[in-house]
Protein backbone atom coordinates (compact mmCIF):
# COMPACT_ATOMS: atom_id res chain seq x y z
CA UNK A 1 0.00 0.00 0.00
CA UNK A 2 3.02 1.88 0.56
CA UNK A 3 3.07 4.22 -3.05
CA UNK A 4 6.22 7.16 -2.78
CA UNK A 5 4.52 10.53 -1.91
CA UNK A 6 5.78 11.85 -4.92
CA UNK A 7 3.54 9.40 -6.91
CA UNK A 8 0.79 10.50 -4.94
CA UNK A 9 0.53 14.09 -5.57
CA UNK A 10 0.84 13.56 -9.39
CA UNK A 11 -2.07 11.39 -8.92
CA UNK A 12 -3.79 14.26 -7.69
CA UNK A 13 -2.97 17.00 -9.58
CA UNK A 14 -3.74 14.60 -12.90
CA UNK A 15 -6.91 14.48 -11.15
CA UNK A 16 -7.81 18.04 -10.29
CA UNK A 17 -7.00 18.69 -14.15
CA UNK A 18 -10.64 16.97 -14.78
CA UNK A 19 -12.61 19.31 -14.65
CA UNK A 20 -15.42 17.12 -13.16
CA UNK A 21 -13.04 16.21 -9.87
CA UNK A 22 -12.14 19.94 -9.85
CA UNK A 23 -15.66 21.17 -9.75
CA UNK A 24 -16.62 18.25 -7.31
CA UNK A 25 -13.88 19.25 -5.05
CA UNK A 26 -14.31 23.20 -4.93
CA UNK A 27 -18.27 22.09 -3.73
CA UNK A 28 -17.46 19.87 -1.52
CA UNK A 29 -14.99 22.21 -0.10
CA UNK A 30 -17.35 24.76 0.10
CA UNK A 31 -20.09 22.29 1.93
CA UNK A 32 -17.25 21.71 4.45
CA UNK A 33 -16.88 25.28 5.38
CA UNK A 34 -20.32 25.78 5.57
CA UNK A 35 -20.88 23.12 7.93
CA UNK A 36 -17.95 24.12 10.62
CA UNK A 37 -19.36 27.67 9.94
CA UNK A 38 -22.70 26.41 11.32
CA UNK A 39 -21.41 24.13 13.88
CA UNK A 40 -18.82 27.21 14.97
CA UNK A 41 -22.26 29.46 15.22
CA UNK A 42 -24.40 26.89 17.04
CA UNK A 43 -21.60 26.17 19.58
CA UNK A 44 -21.06 29.76 20.42
CA UNK A 45 -25.51 30.27 20.61
CA UNK A 46 -25.37 27.84 22.89
CA UNK A 47 -22.67 28.91 25.17
CA UNK A 48 -24.27 31.91 25.27
CA UNK A 49 -27.49 30.90 26.36
CA UNK A 50 -26.25 28.64 28.91
CA UNK A 51 -23.75 31.22 30.24
CA UNK A 52 -27.03 33.63 29.99
CA UNK A 53 -28.96 31.29 31.75
CA UNK A 54 -26.52 30.64 34.83
CA UNK A 55 -26.80 34.36 35.74
CA UNK A 56 -31.19 34.19 34.71
CA UNK A 57 -31.58 31.62 36.76
CA UNK A 58 -29.66 32.73 39.81
CA UNK A 59 -27.76 29.63 40.92
CA UNK A 60 -24.25 31.54 40.80
CA UNK A 61 -25.73 34.18 43.27
CA UNK A 62 -26.93 31.00 45.65
CA UNK A 63 -23.92 30.87 47.84
CA UNK A 64 -23.17 27.03 47.98
CA UNK A 65 -23.01 27.88 52.40
CA UNK A 66 -20.06 26.00 54.81
CA UNK A 67 -19.10 23.15 53.19
CA UNK A 68 -21.04 22.42 50.86
CA UNK A 69 -19.75 18.82 50.55
CA UNK A 70 -19.75 17.66 54.18
CA UNK A 71 -23.49 18.86 54.11
CA UNK A 72 -24.45 17.09 51.54
CA UNK A 73 -22.33 13.49 52.99
CA UNK A 74 -24.29 14.60 55.65
CA UNK A 75 -27.58 14.72 54.52
CA UNK A 76 -27.13 11.58 52.36
CA UNK A 77 -26.34 9.39 55.79
CA UNK A 78 -29.93 11.03 57.07
CA UNK A 79 -31.63 9.70 54.32
CA UNK A 80 -30.03 6.21 54.19
CA UNK A 81 -31.90 3.99 56.71
CA UNK A 82 -30.08 2.47 60.07
CA UNK A 83 -29.71 -1.50 58.92
CA UNK A 84 -28.17 -3.56 61.46
CA UNK A 85 -27.81 -6.97 59.73
CA UNK A 86 -28.46 -9.31 63.07
CA UNK A 87 -31.98 -7.28 63.52
CA UNK A 88 -33.29 -7.05 59.78
CA UNK A 89 -36.27 -9.32 60.91
CA UNK A 90 -36.84 -8.49 63.73
CA UNK A 91 -40.51 -6.25 64.58
CA UNK A 92 -41.08 -2.76 63.70
CA UNK A 93 -40.01 -1.86 67.85
CA UNK A 94 -36.55 -2.99 67.02
CA UNK A 95 -34.14 -0.49 65.94
CA UNK A 96 -32.49 -1.41 62.96
CA UNK A 97 -34.72 -3.55 60.98
CA UNK A 98 -36.29 -3.75 58.23
CA UNK A 99 -40.18 -3.01 59.92
CA UNK A 100 -38.72 -0.03 61.62
CA UNK A 101 -37.35 1.56 58.58
CA UNK A 102 -40.83 0.94 57.03
CA UNK A 103 -42.73 1.63 59.97
CA UNK A 104 -45.95 2.82 58.54
CA UNK A 105 -45.91 0.23 55.69
CA UNK A 106 -50.01 0.00 55.87
CA UNK A 107 -50.82 3.48 56.00
CA UNK A 108 -48.41 3.88 52.96
CA UNK A 109 -49.80 1.37 50.90
CA UNK A 110 -53.03 3.00 51.08
CA UNK A 111 -51.41 5.89 50.05
CA UNK A 112 -50.16 4.25 47.24
CA UNK A 113 -53.90 2.24 46.65
CA UNK A 114 -55.02 5.97 46.60
CA UNK A 115 -52.65 7.32 43.91
CA UNK A 116 -53.28 4.42 41.50
CA UNK A 117 -57.14 4.81 42.37
CA UNK A 118 -56.45 8.86 41.34
CA UNK A 119 -54.64 7.55 38.40
CA UNK A 120 -57.21 5.36 36.82
CA UNK A 121 -60.08 7.00 37.51
CA UNK A 122 -58.66 10.28 36.13
CA UNK A 123 -57.11 8.35 32.89
CA UNK A 124 -61.25 6.93 32.56
CA UNK A 125 -63.42 10.17 33.04
CA UNK A 126 -60.34 11.99 30.83
CA UNK A 127 -60.58 9.01 28.16
CA UNK A 128 -63.93 9.28 27.70
CA UNK A 129 -64.05 13.20 27.80
CA UNK A 130 -61.04 13.35 25.07
CA UNK A 131 -62.82 10.83 22.96
CA UNK A 132 -66.65 12.92 23.30
CA UNK A 133 -64.48 15.95 22.46
CA UNK A 134 -62.18 14.82 19.55
CA UNK A 135 -65.57 14.59 17.86
CA UNK A 136 -66.08 17.94 18.24
CA UNK A 137 -62.05 18.54 16.78
CA UNK A 138 -61.48 16.53 13.71
CA UNK A 139 -62.69 17.13 10.45
CA UNK A 140 -63.62 13.89 9.58
CA UNK A 141 -66.82 14.41 12.12
CA UNK A 142 -67.21 18.35 12.76
CA UNK A 143 -67.98 20.01 9.62
CA UNK A 144 -67.43 23.98 11.50
CA UNK A 145 -64.42 24.97 11.09
CA UNK A 146 -64.72 27.70 14.15
CA UNK A 147 -65.76 24.49 16.68
CA UNK A 148 -62.53 22.69 15.66
CA UNK A 149 -60.98 25.49 16.09
CA UNK A 150 -62.13 26.46 19.89
CA UNK A 151 -61.74 22.91 20.83
CA UNK A 152 -58.37 22.19 19.66
CA UNK A 153 -57.02 25.38 21.40
CA UNK A 154 -58.84 23.89 24.72
CA UNK A 155 -56.59 20.80 24.43
CA UNK A 156 -53.53 23.12 24.27
CA UNK A 157 -54.14 25.21 27.09
CA UNK A 158 -55.04 21.98 29.30
CA UNK A 159 -51.80 20.21 28.31
CA UNK A 160 -49.96 23.33 28.98
CA UNK A 161 -50.86 24.33 32.42
CA UNK A 162 -49.49 22.07 34.43
CA UNK A 163 -51.64 19.47 36.43
CA UNK A 164 -49.43 20.26 39.73
CA UNK A 165 -50.65 24.06 39.09
CA UNK A 166 -53.96 23.07 38.64
CA UNK A 167 -54.38 20.78 41.28
CA UNK A 168 -52.76 23.85 43.90
CA UNK A 169 -56.04 25.57 42.40
CA UNK A 170 -58.78 23.22 42.84
CA UNK A 171 -57.01 22.20 46.38
CA UNK A 172 -57.77 25.86 47.22
CA UNK A 173 -61.44 25.07 46.24
CA UNK A 174 -61.78 21.56 47.53
CA UNK A 175 -59.77 20.89 50.02
CA UNK A 176 -57.33 18.41 50.91
CA UNK A 177 -57.90 15.10 49.53
CA UNK A 178 -57.76 13.01 46.33
CA UNK A 179 -60.70 14.85 44.28
CA UNK A 180 -58.50 17.79 43.68
CA UNK A 181 -55.99 15.49 42.21
CA UNK A 182 -58.50 13.46 40.31
CA UNK A 183 -60.01 16.19 38.51
CA UNK A 184 -56.69 17.90 38.05
CA UNK A 185 -55.23 14.71 36.15
CA UNK A 186 -58.94 14.14 34.29
CA UNK A 187 -58.00 18.01 32.79
CA UNK A 188 -54.86 17.33 31.86
CA UNK A 189 -55.64 13.72 30.68
CA UNK A 190 -58.52 15.34 28.35
CA UNK A 191 -56.22 17.48 26.92
CA UNK A 192 -53.23 15.15 26.23
CA UNK A 193 -55.77 12.60 24.67
CA UNK A 194 -58.07 14.90 23.19
CA UNK A 195 -55.08 16.24 20.66
CA UNK A 196 -53.92 12.32 20.31
CA UNK A 197 -57.77 11.09 19.26
CA UNK A 198 -57.87 14.33 16.94
CA UNK A 199 -55.42 12.86 14.98
CA UNK A 200 -56.43 9.48 14.98
CA UNK A 201 -59.46 10.29 14.16
CA UNK A 202 -58.49 12.48 11.15
CA UNK A 203 -56.50 9.16 9.55
CA UNK A 204 -59.35 7.45 9.70
CA UNK A 205 -60.44 6.44 6.04
CA UNK A 206 -63.56 8.02 5.33
CA UNK A 207 -64.42 5.16 2.57
CA UNK A 208 -66.07 3.53 5.81
CA UNK A 209 -68.24 6.13 6.75
CA UNK A 210 -69.25 7.22 3.24
CA UNK A 211 -70.05 3.32 3.24
CA UNK A 212 -72.23 3.97 6.35
CA UNK A 213 -74.04 6.78 4.74
CA UNK A 214 -74.16 4.96 1.43
CA UNK A 215 -76.48 2.30 3.48
CA UNK A 216 -78.41 4.50 5.20
CA UNK A 217 -76.88 4.88 8.15
CA UNK A 218 -77.08 8.22 10.28
CA UNK A 219 -74.71 10.55 12.14
CA UNK A 220 -74.75 8.18 14.87
CA UNK A 221 -74.13 5.33 13.09
CA UNK A 222 -71.70 6.89 10.56
CA UNK A 223 -69.63 7.16 14.19
CA UNK A 224 -70.49 3.31 15.85
CA UNK A 225 -70.16 1.39 12.41
CA UNK A 226 -67.29 3.45 10.94
CA UNK A 227 -65.07 5.50 13.17
CA UNK A 228 -65.52 3.03 15.87
CA UNK A 229 -64.14 -0.14 14.67
CA UNK A 230 -61.23 2.13 13.55
CA UNK A 231 -60.23 4.33 15.91
CA UNK A 232 -60.46 2.04 18.82
CA UNK A 233 -57.69 -0.13 19.03
CA UNK A 234 -55.63 3.52 18.71
CA UNK A 235 -57.41 4.79 21.34
CA UNK A 236 -56.69 2.39 23.60
CA UNK A 237 -53.38 2.09 23.17
CA UNK A 238 -52.92 5.72 23.75
CA UNK A 239 -55.17 5.37 26.86
CA UNK A 240 -52.78 2.14 28.37
CA UNK A 241 -50.08 4.47 27.72
CA UNK A 242 -51.79 7.71 29.63
CA UNK A 243 -52.59 5.37 32.41
CA UNK A 244 -48.27 4.79 33.19
CA UNK A 245 -48.24 8.80 32.92
CA UNK A 246 -50.95 9.35 35.41
CA UNK A 247 -49.83 7.22 37.88
CA UNK A 248 -46.43 8.97 37.69
CA UNK A 249 -47.97 12.75 38.09
CA UNK A 250 -50.72 11.56 40.48
CA UNK A 251 -47.42 10.35 42.78
CA UNK A 252 -46.40 13.95 42.95
CA UNK A 253 -49.64 15.41 42.94
CA UNK A 254 -50.00 14.63 47.07
CA UNK A 255 -46.97 17.11 47.35
CA UNK A 256 -49.79 20.21 47.38
CA UNK A 257 -52.30 18.65 49.33
CA UNK A 258 -54.15 16.77 46.25
CA UNK A 259 -53.90 13.07 47.82
CA UNK A 260 -51.85 9.94 47.45
CA UNK A 261 -48.46 9.18 48.29
CA UNK A 262 -47.14 12.62 47.51
CA UNK A 263 -49.16 12.96 50.48
CA UNK A 264 -46.95 11.16 53.01
CA UNK A 265 -43.73 12.15 50.93
CA UNK A 266 -44.55 15.58 51.56
CA UNK A 267 -45.23 14.89 55.53
CA UNK A 268 -41.83 12.65 55.36
CA UNK A 269 -39.94 15.75 54.85
CA UNK A 270 -41.55 18.34 56.73
CA UNK A 271 -40.93 15.89 59.94
CA UNK A 272 -37.43 15.83 58.39
CA UNK A 273 -37.35 11.98 57.94
CA UNK A 274 -35.44 11.74 55.08
CA UNK A 275 -35.22 7.76 55.89
CA UNK A 276 -38.55 7.63 55.35
CA UNK A 277 -39.05 9.87 52.27
CA UNK A 278 -36.80 7.14 50.47
CA UNK A 279 -39.00 4.25 52.07
CA UNK A 280 -41.74 5.88 50.53
CA UNK A 281 -39.52 6.52 46.99
CA UNK A 282 -38.89 3.20 46.76
CA UNK A 283 -42.31 1.70 47.02
CA UNK A 284 -43.07 4.58 44.48
CA UNK A 285 -40.29 3.01 42.02
CA UNK A 286 -42.01 -0.60 42.90
CA UNK A 287 -45.93 0.39 42.47
CA UNK A 288 -43.94 2.29 38.52
CA UNK A 289 -42.18 -0.77 38.02
CA UNK A 290 -45.07 -3.26 38.32
CA UNK A 291 -47.74 -0.79 36.51
CA UNK A 292 -45.22 -0.87 33.44
CA UNK A 293 -45.19 -4.99 33.65
CA UNK A 294 -48.63 -4.91 33.38
CA UNK A 295 -49.43 -2.75 30.88
CA UNK A 296 -46.69 -3.97 28.67
CA UNK A 297 -48.69 -7.78 29.39
CA UNK A 298 -51.52 -6.28 28.84
CA UNK A 299 -50.92 -4.30 24.91
CA UNK A 300 -48.53 -7.42 24.44
CA UNK A 301 -52.10 -8.99 24.67
CA UNK A 302 -54.46 -6.76 22.57
CA UNK A 303 -52.50 -6.33 19.69
CA UNK A 304 -52.06 -10.40 19.51
CA UNK A 305 -55.85 -9.90 19.35
CA UNK A 306 -56.07 -7.81 16.36
CA UNK A 307 -53.20 -9.70 14.45
CA UNK A 308 -55.80 -12.90 14.94
CA UNK A 309 -59.01 -10.61 14.45
CA UNK B 1 -79.50 -2.12 -5.61
CA UNK B 2 -82.74 -3.89 -4.73
CA UNK B 3 -83.41 -5.03 -1.41
CA UNK B 4 -82.85 -9.33 -2.75
CA UNK B 5 -80.00 -7.86 -4.44
CA UNK B 6 -78.43 -7.00 -0.51
CA UNK B 7 -79.57 -9.95 1.09
CA UNK B 8 -77.73 -12.01 -1.33
CA UNK B 9 -74.78 -10.13 -0.70
CA UNK B 10 -75.20 -10.41 3.46
CA UNK B 11 -75.72 -14.37 2.57
CA UNK B 12 -72.62 -14.12 0.90
CA UNK B 13 -70.80 -12.57 3.20
CA UNK B 14 -71.93 -14.76 6.00
CA UNK B 15 -70.97 -17.58 4.12
CA UNK B 16 -67.40 -15.98 3.82
CA UNK B 17 -66.76 -15.16 6.91
CA UNK B 18 -69.14 -16.20 8.92
CA UNK B 19 -67.69 -15.19 12.71
CA UNK B 20 -67.94 -11.80 11.57
CA UNK B 21 -71.65 -11.56 10.55
CA UNK B 22 -72.90 -13.66 13.40
CA UNK B 23 -70.31 -13.88 16.22
CA UNK B 24 -70.42 -16.83 18.40
CA UNK B 25 -71.62 -16.66 21.34
CA UNK B 26 -68.59 -17.67 23.81
CA UNK B 27 -67.09 -14.50 22.49
CA UNK B 28 -70.16 -12.41 22.70
CA UNK B 29 -70.48 -13.35 26.30
CA UNK B 30 -66.75 -13.08 26.83
CA UNK B 31 -66.47 -9.36 25.21
CA UNK B 32 -69.66 -8.37 27.38
CA UNK B 33 -67.55 -10.06 30.43
CA UNK B 34 -64.53 -7.81 29.55
CA UNK B 35 -66.60 -5.09 29.45
CA UNK B 36 -69.13 -5.40 32.35
CA UNK B 37 -65.48 -5.95 34.29
CA UNK B 38 -64.16 -2.79 33.36
CA UNK B 39 -67.13 -0.72 34.77
CA UNK B 40 -67.50 -3.12 37.75
CA UNK B 41 -63.57 -2.20 38.53
CA UNK B 42 -64.25 2.07 37.81
CA UNK B 43 -67.48 1.39 40.16
CA UNK B 44 -65.61 0.16 42.84
CA UNK B 45 -62.51 2.58 42.57
CA UNK B 46 -65.27 5.40 42.61
CA UNK B 47 -67.07 4.16 45.76
CA UNK B 48 -63.81 3.55 47.29
CA UNK B 49 -62.10 6.96 46.95
CA UNK B 50 -62.28 8.93 50.22
CA UNK B 51 -64.26 11.87 49.19
CA UNK B 52 -66.88 14.20 51.02
CA UNK B 53 -69.70 14.89 48.61
CA UNK B 54 -70.50 18.34 50.49
CA UNK B 55 -66.63 18.93 50.11
CA UNK B 56 -67.70 18.36 45.97
CA UNK B 57 -71.09 20.75 46.04
CA UNK B 58 -69.08 24.09 48.44
CA UNK B 59 -66.18 23.36 45.88
CA UNK B 60 -67.78 24.29 43.23
CA UNK B 61 -69.01 27.26 44.43
CA UNK B 62 -65.31 28.12 45.42
CA UNK B 63 -64.06 26.97 42.02
CA UNK B 64 -66.78 29.63 40.71
CA UNK B 65 -66.00 32.13 42.69
CA UNK B 66 -62.41 31.65 41.48
CA UNK B 67 -63.46 31.08 37.56
CA UNK B 68 -65.06 34.51 38.11
CA UNK B 69 -61.69 36.29 39.27
CA UNK B 70 -59.96 34.48 37.05
CA UNK B 71 -62.50 36.33 33.69
CA UNK B 72 -60.32 39.75 34.95
CA UNK B 73 -56.58 38.88 34.43
CA UNK B 74 -54.84 41.71 36.47
CA UNK B 75 -50.56 41.34 36.37
CA UNK B 76 -51.00 42.93 40.49
CA UNK B 77 -48.60 46.12 39.55
CA UNK B 78 -45.74 44.37 39.41
CA UNK B 79 -44.78 42.63 35.87
CA UNK B 80 -41.14 42.80 36.61
CA UNK B 81 -41.23 40.37 38.71
CA UNK B 82 -43.15 38.19 37.04
CA UNK B 83 -41.73 38.37 33.74
CA UNK B 84 -38.04 37.91 35.89
CA UNK B 85 -39.76 34.44 37.87
CA UNK B 86 -40.23 33.38 33.60
CA UNK B 87 -37.34 34.38 32.52
CA UNK B 88 -35.69 32.26 35.70
CA UNK B 89 -37.53 29.39 35.04
CA UNK B 90 -36.67 29.26 31.19
CA UNK B 91 -32.82 29.57 32.51
CA UNK B 92 -33.51 26.57 35.28
CA UNK B 93 -34.51 24.87 32.17
CA UNK B 94 -32.37 25.29 29.74
CA UNK B 95 -29.12 24.72 32.21
CA UNK B 96 -31.44 21.45 33.48
CA UNK B 97 -31.09 20.51 29.79
CA UNK B 98 -27.60 20.56 29.23
CA UNK B 99 -26.74 18.94 32.75
CA UNK B 100 -28.96 16.27 31.79
CA UNK B 101 -27.35 15.87 28.13
CA UNK B 102 -24.09 15.49 29.72
CA UNK B 103 -24.79 12.84 32.46
CA UNK B 104 -27.08 10.99 30.13
CA UNK B 105 -24.56 11.04 27.12
CA UNK B 106 -22.23 8.52 28.89
CA UNK B 107 -24.81 6.50 30.79
CA UNK B 108 -26.64 6.03 27.40
CA UNK B 109 -23.26 4.16 25.94
CA UNK B 110 -23.01 2.32 28.70
CA UNK B 111 -26.59 0.81 28.82
CA UNK B 112 -26.49 0.19 24.66
CA UNK B 113 -26.12 -3.29 24.04
CA UNK B 114 -22.47 -2.93 22.72
CA UNK B 115 -21.22 -1.92 25.72
CA UNK B 116 -23.34 -3.92 27.98
CA UNK B 117 -23.81 -7.65 26.69
CA UNK B 118 -24.93 -9.66 29.64
CA UNK B 119 -28.82 -9.77 28.52
CA UNK B 120 -29.52 -9.75 32.58
CA UNK B 121 -27.69 -6.93 32.73
CA UNK B 122 -28.98 -5.01 30.32
CA UNK B 123 -32.82 -5.81 30.96
CA UNK B 124 -31.94 -4.77 34.67
CA UNK B 125 -30.42 -1.43 33.44
CA UNK B 126 -33.24 -0.82 31.16
CA UNK B 127 -35.53 -1.29 33.76
CA UNK B 128 -34.13 0.93 36.83
CA UNK B 129 -33.98 3.69 33.84
CA UNK B 130 -37.48 3.33 33.31
CA UNK B 131 -38.72 3.30 37.01
CA UNK B 132 -36.50 6.27 37.47
CA UNK B 133 -38.17 7.98 34.65
CA UNK B 134 -41.36 7.68 36.22
CA UNK B 135 -40.22 9.94 39.19
CA UNK B 136 -41.45 13.52 38.29
CA UNK B 137 -38.84 16.78 39.04
CA UNK B 138 -40.97 17.47 42.25
CA UNK B 139 -40.51 14.34 43.81
CA UNK B 140 -36.98 15.14 43.71
CA UNK B 141 -37.11 18.84 44.42
CA UNK B 142 -38.98 18.33 47.41
CA UNK B 143 -35.62 16.63 49.12
CA UNK B 144 -33.49 18.15 47.09
CA UNK B 145 -34.79 21.52 48.84
CA UNK B 146 -33.85 20.24 52.19
CA UNK B 147 -30.45 19.36 50.87
CA UNK B 148 -29.24 22.45 49.14
CA UNK B 149 -31.39 24.75 50.82
CA UNK B 150 -33.79 27.16 49.12
CA UNK B 151 -33.46 28.53 45.77
CA UNK B 152 -32.58 27.20 41.85
CA UNK B 153 -29.84 24.91 42.43
CA UNK B 154 -32.67 22.36 44.27
CA UNK B 155 -34.70 22.86 40.90
CA UNK B 156 -31.89 22.85 38.25
CA UNK B 157 -30.50 19.33 39.79
CA UNK B 158 -34.17 17.90 40.47
CA UNK B 159 -35.22 18.66 36.90
CA UNK B 160 -31.84 17.04 35.59
CA UNK B 161 -32.41 13.89 37.91
CA UNK B 162 -35.66 13.74 35.98
CA UNK B 163 -34.36 13.95 32.65
CA UNK B 164 -31.25 11.67 32.72
CA UNK B 165 -33.21 8.44 32.72
CA UNK B 166 -35.57 9.00 29.63
CA UNK B 167 -32.39 10.33 27.88
CA UNK B 168 -30.10 7.71 28.76
CA UNK B 169 -32.86 5.70 27.28
CA UNK B 170 -32.75 7.33 23.91
CA UNK B 171 -29.25 7.69 23.59
CA UNK B 172 -28.98 3.46 24.39
CA UNK B 173 -31.97 2.73 21.97
CA UNK B 174 -30.42 5.17 19.24
CA UNK B 175 -27.05 3.53 19.24
CA UNK B 176 -29.14 0.25 19.27
CA UNK B 177 -30.91 1.10 15.91
CA UNK B 178 -27.56 2.15 14.22
CA UNK B 179 -27.95 1.28 10.76
CA UNK B 180 -24.69 -1.67 10.66
CA UNK B 181 -24.30 -1.45 6.96
CA UNK B 182 -23.03 2.33 7.33
CA UNK B 183 -19.99 1.04 9.79
CA UNK B 184 -19.28 -1.36 6.94
CA UNK B 185 -18.63 0.59 4.76
CA UNK B 186 -16.51 3.10 6.58
CA UNK B 187 -14.57 -0.23 7.78
CA UNK B 188 -14.67 -1.26 4.69
CA UNK B 189 -12.78 1.69 3.49
CA UNK B 190 -9.88 1.49 5.94
CA UNK B 191 -11.44 3.45 8.66
CA UNK B 192 -10.19 2.62 12.29
CA UNK B 193 -12.86 3.05 15.43
CA UNK B 194 -12.67 6.89 15.56
CA UNK B 195 -13.65 7.10 12.04
CA UNK B 196 -16.39 4.53 12.14
CA UNK B 197 -17.60 6.66 15.56
CA UNK B 198 -17.36 10.07 13.38
CA UNK B 199 -18.68 9.09 9.92
CA UNK B 200 -20.79 6.11 10.76
CA UNK B 201 -22.50 6.57 14.60
CA UNK B 202 -22.29 10.42 14.79
CA UNK B 203 -24.58 11.09 11.90
CA UNK B 204 -26.98 8.86 12.70
CA UNK B 205 -27.69 9.08 16.39
CA UNK B 206 -26.64 12.76 16.61
CA UNK B 207 -29.92 14.42 15.02
CA UNK B 208 -33.04 11.72 16.94
CA UNK B 209 -30.93 12.68 20.27
CA UNK B 210 -30.17 16.30 19.53
CA UNK B 211 -34.00 16.67 18.82
CA UNK B 212 -35.03 14.21 21.55
CA UNK B 213 -33.29 16.78 24.07
CA UNK B 214 -34.91 20.26 22.37
CA UNK B 215 -38.22 17.87 23.78
CA UNK B 216 -36.87 17.41 27.00
CA UNK B 217 -36.31 21.17 26.97
CA UNK B 218 -39.42 22.06 25.96
CA UNK B 219 -40.75 19.22 29.18
CA UNK B 220 -38.42 20.93 31.49
CA UNK B 221 -40.02 24.25 30.73
CA UNK B 222 -43.42 22.57 32.08
CA UNK B 223 -41.85 21.29 34.85
CA UNK B 224 -39.78 23.73 36.05
CA UNK B 225 -43.39 26.15 36.28
CA UNK B 226 -44.33 23.91 39.48
CA UNK B 227 -40.85 23.62 41.34
CA UNK B 228 -41.23 26.91 42.96
CA UNK B 229 -43.77 25.03 45.04
CA UNK B 230 -41.38 23.65 47.18
CA UNK B 231 -39.37 26.60 47.34
CA UNK B 232 -36.63 25.18 43.95
CA UNK B 233 -36.90 28.96 42.18
CA UNK B 234 -39.04 29.94 39.40
CA UNK B 235 -42.49 30.90 38.22
CA UNK B 236 -44.45 27.56 40.55
CA UNK B 237 -43.47 30.35 43.56
CA UNK B 238 -45.32 33.32 42.42
CA UNK B 239 -48.04 31.36 41.61
CA UNK B 240 -48.55 29.22 44.73
CA UNK B 241 -47.69 32.73 46.17
CA UNK B 242 -50.83 34.02 45.00
CA UNK B 243 -52.92 30.83 45.36
CA UNK B 244 -52.99 30.55 48.76
CA UNK B 245 -54.10 34.75 48.98
CA UNK B 246 -56.73 33.62 46.14
CA UNK B 247 -55.67 36.68 44.13
CA UNK B 248 -56.90 34.74 40.92
CA UNK B 249 -56.69 37.68 38.89
CA UNK B 250 -53.02 37.76 39.11
CA UNK B 251 -53.31 33.66 38.75
CA UNK B 252 -54.56 33.83 35.66
CA UNK B 253 -52.17 36.58 34.26
CA UNK B 254 -49.68 34.79 34.68
CA UNK B 255 -50.88 31.49 33.77
CA UNK B 256 -51.91 33.56 30.49
CA UNK B 257 -48.37 35.15 30.13
CA UNK B 258 -46.79 31.16 30.91
CA UNK B 259 -49.16 29.23 28.13
CA UNK B 260 -47.88 31.96 25.64
CA UNK B 261 -44.43 31.56 26.51
CA UNK B 262 -44.67 27.54 26.16
CA UNK B 263 -46.19 27.61 23.00
CA UNK B 264 -43.68 30.16 21.67
CA UNK B 265 -41.05 27.61 23.02
CA UNK B 266 -42.71 24.34 21.25
CA UNK B 267 -42.83 26.25 17.80
CA UNK B 268 -39.04 27.38 18.12
CA UNK B 269 -38.34 23.98 19.44
CA UNK B 270 -40.46 22.25 16.27
CA UNK B 271 -39.23 24.57 13.73
CA UNK B 272 -35.49 23.66 14.63
CA UNK B 273 -36.38 20.06 15.07
CA UNK B 274 -38.34 20.19 11.51
CA UNK B 275 -34.78 21.86 10.23
CA UNK B 276 -32.63 18.70 12.09
CA UNK B 277 -34.50 15.54 10.84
Amino acid sequence: MTRPASTRSEDAVRHLANPIVAHFESERARAVAKSRFAAVISIAVVTALLSGAVFASGIAEQSAGADPLGRIASFLARMSPDLQADVLFEGATQTGSLRHWFYDLPRWLRAIFETLQMAILATAFGAAGAVALSTLASRTTMPFAIVRFLVRRLFEVLRTIPDIILATILVAAFGVGPLAGVIALTLSTIGSLGKLFTEVNENADPSAFEGVRAAGGGWAQELRYGLAPQVAPNYASYTLIRVEVNISLAAALGIVGAGGIGMELERAISFTEFDTYLAILLLILALITTCDLASEAIRRRLMGQEVRA
Amino acid sequence: MTRAESLATIARARAIAPDVIDPPFARRAANALALTAVFGALAILVALIDVDPSAFANGQEALLRFLSLMARPNDGGMPDRIYGALLQTFAMALLATAMAFVVALPIGVLASRAVMRNAVAHFAVRRVLDALRGIPALVWALVLVSALGLGPLAGVIALALADTPYLAKFVAEALENVDERQRDGVRSAGGGWMAELRFAITPQVAPVVASQTLYVLEANFRAAAVLGIVGAGGIGYELDERIRIFAFDQVAYILIVYVLCVMALDYVSAALRRRLT
